[in-house]
């Protein structure tokens, strides 16, 4: 039937052609300005490599790349941690509550970045919630949770938990239990079920979840630039500026290609454990 | 000890985590629940009610013409998102075939770009080739992007077991494939496309990074909020931040209503 391809092309293509335009296009546009120089708030449509020179050599950029490296792989790692039992213990024990405890988790998701870290900052801020109960008891508040990377890793995970939760139960919902029960009945303790059934069959939804906090956590701006206080400065952070006060927006642009090249980076290392038909994302896995 | 009883100790674990992680991600926004009503912002307890913060956030000019200007972005987002979403979604369930796994993976993928990220290069783009500087329009497409992603899993995950000889058969039955889509695949899929739309309207109304680097001077209600963040947190914030949150509970609210509904009917 004529008819039947014209319609699918025009259902694929249309969205495809709408993320080639807007997505591929820009980034493309990223690569060309990084290779461009600014002087005077101006740019000059030169080819250099000076803005990569200036990034690999100056002390404060790897400063802020290494301590965002380590920020989004902390933050990463703590949130499957956490995310695990909180969406096992959604599918094992939620029953007919199910839908309400997930759609909890995406409330706070739902309420953006900046009105989170607003309420965030009346927990923790030195007038905050924390601080002002300590003060009421007695105690010296905690400069521990005040500007400070302390305060831009709990920010982190305030932030992302609901997303890592949100895809780890994806995957746990659309896995087979019996299996699990099967191990069980041919004599595997919890701990075997679990390191050599229930994770590796999970393990595809969770590096998903795992790359949906990095991602952001390694070009985060807004949350250094509120909570990190003096030494918090993050890469992202230093981008914006770039691309704000400083006004250099090759150098910018060329950190953002730093920051894509490290996150794509990051996926393909990871990419090697995902089958995304058993992510439980797009439910292809029980076709 | 029986696994019977270990069962049971780890049940409640695990309950006890939950509870804790709960409590961690709504405390601050009961938090600022009692301080937006409070006329001592910073330790509000014991609670009050008192509505000054609200008042004077109403006759904020600066927050009234954000506020329709972040109205117009979202709504024009999330429409657009979710079309284009809706698109994709029968496109690689119905028509991916052997390439459905690449065409998911291709619209799964802004997911995987940060939206500072988005922002950013959309503004190289604009200003390399136009010199623009960005405007409504430009915010609008960028923010489409970023929700277009999660448009197309939210749909994808709630269609999937969708049964497509339905439109055949209607259109055996004589309807045009116009008919079909109105009164047999619209109707049965609408909890999706609703959660689609409320997800990419409250995404792009509170999204700061994209929007901020695609419509210069124009405000928006994020915009404005980060702004006065940089003077100290107000109550009108704290006011502001409740609302939204209470709008956002009540669309998620509804939506829940409507697919406990929807199964009752089935």
């Amino acid at each position: 039937m004529p008819n039947v391809s014209l319609r699918q092309r025009l259902l694929l293509y249309v969205p495809s052609g709408f993320l080639l335009f807007f997505f591929v296009f820009p980034l493309i546009a990223l690569v060309v300005l990084s290779f461009w120089q600014t002087e005077n708030y101006k740019i000059v449509r030169e080819l250099t490599l000076n803005n990569y020179v200036t990034l690999a050599t100056e002390g404060a950029y790897i400063t802020f790349f290494l301590r965002s490296l380590m920020m989004a792989v902390g933050v990463s790692v703590t949130l499957v941690v956490m995310a695990w039992p909180i969406a096992y213990f959604i599918v094992r024990y939620g029953g007919r509550y199910r839908i309400i405890l997930s759609l909890l988790l995406v409330i706070p998701f739902l309420s953006g970045e900046v009105l989170r870290l607003i309420a965030l900052q009346g927990m923790l801020g030195p007038a905050g919630l924390v601080n002002g109960m300590l003060v009421r008891m007695g105690a010296a508040p905690l400069r521990l949770i005040m500007y400070s990377n302390v305060a831009s890793f709990i920010a982190f995970i305030y932030l992302y938990l609901p997303l890592v939760v949100t895809t780890v139960y994806l995957s746990l919902i659309n896995f087979d239990f019996r299996l699990a029960h099967a191990a069980n009945a041919c004599g595997a303790n919890r701990f075997r079920v679990f390191t050599e059934v229930v994770w590796p069959l999970n393990l595809s939804g969770t590096l998903v979840g795992f790359m949906l906090a990095f991602i952001p956590t390694l070009s985060a701006s807004l949350v250094p630039r509120f909570l990190g206080g003096p030494n918090g400065t993050l890469y992202g952070m230093s981008m914006s500026q770039q691309f704000g006060e400083s006004g250099t927006w090759a150098l910018g642009a060329a950190m953002g290609v730093v920051l894509f090249l490290f996150s794509a980076l990051a996926l393909a290392i990871l990419s090697f454990g995902v089958d995304l038909r058993r992510t439980g994302f797009t439910g292809m896995g029980r076709q | 000890m029986s696994p019977h009883v270990s069962d049971a100790i780890a049940k409640w674990l695990l309950a006890a985590f939950v509870i804790l992680v709960f409590a961690f991600l709504y405390m601050p926004i009961v938090h600022i629940l009692f301080a937006s009503l409070s006329s001592r912002p910073n330790f509000p307890y014991p609670p009050e009610f008192n509505f000054a913060s609200y008042v004077r956030l109403s006759n904020n000019t600066v927050y009234q013409s954000a506020f329709l200007n972040s109205l117009l972005l979202a709504s024009c987002t999330a429409v657009l998102s979710t079309v284009l979403g809706f698109l994709a979604t029968i496109g690689v369930l119905r028509f991916g075939g052997r390439r459905a796994l690449f065409y998911a993976i291709l619209f799964a993928a802004p997911l995987f770009v940060s939206e500072i990220m988005l922002g950013i290069s959309s503004m190289a783009l604009y200003y390399l080739l136009f010199e623009l500087q960005g405007n409504m329009v430009t915010a609008i497409i960028a923010n489409a992007v970023h929700c277009f992603s999660f448009c197309f899993l939210i749909m994808a995950a709630m269609l999937y077991k969708y049964d497509w000889r339905m439109n055949e058969a209607a259109i055996v039955c004589g309807a045009s494939p116009v008919r079909s889509f109105l009164e047999i695949m619209l109707p049965i899929t609408w909890p999706a496309i609703m959660g689609s739309l409320i997800t990419a309207f409250v995404l792009s109304l509170n999204g700061l990074d994209i929007s901020f680097y695609l419509l210069g001077a124009t405000p928006t209600m994020p915009s404005v909020a980060w702004g006065a963040l940089r003077y100290g947190v107000k109550p009108e914030l704290y006011a502001l931040s409740t609302l939204i949150n209470l709008v956002v509970f009540g669309l998620v609210l509804g939506l829940l209503v409507s697919i406990r509904l929807k199964r009752k009917d089935a």
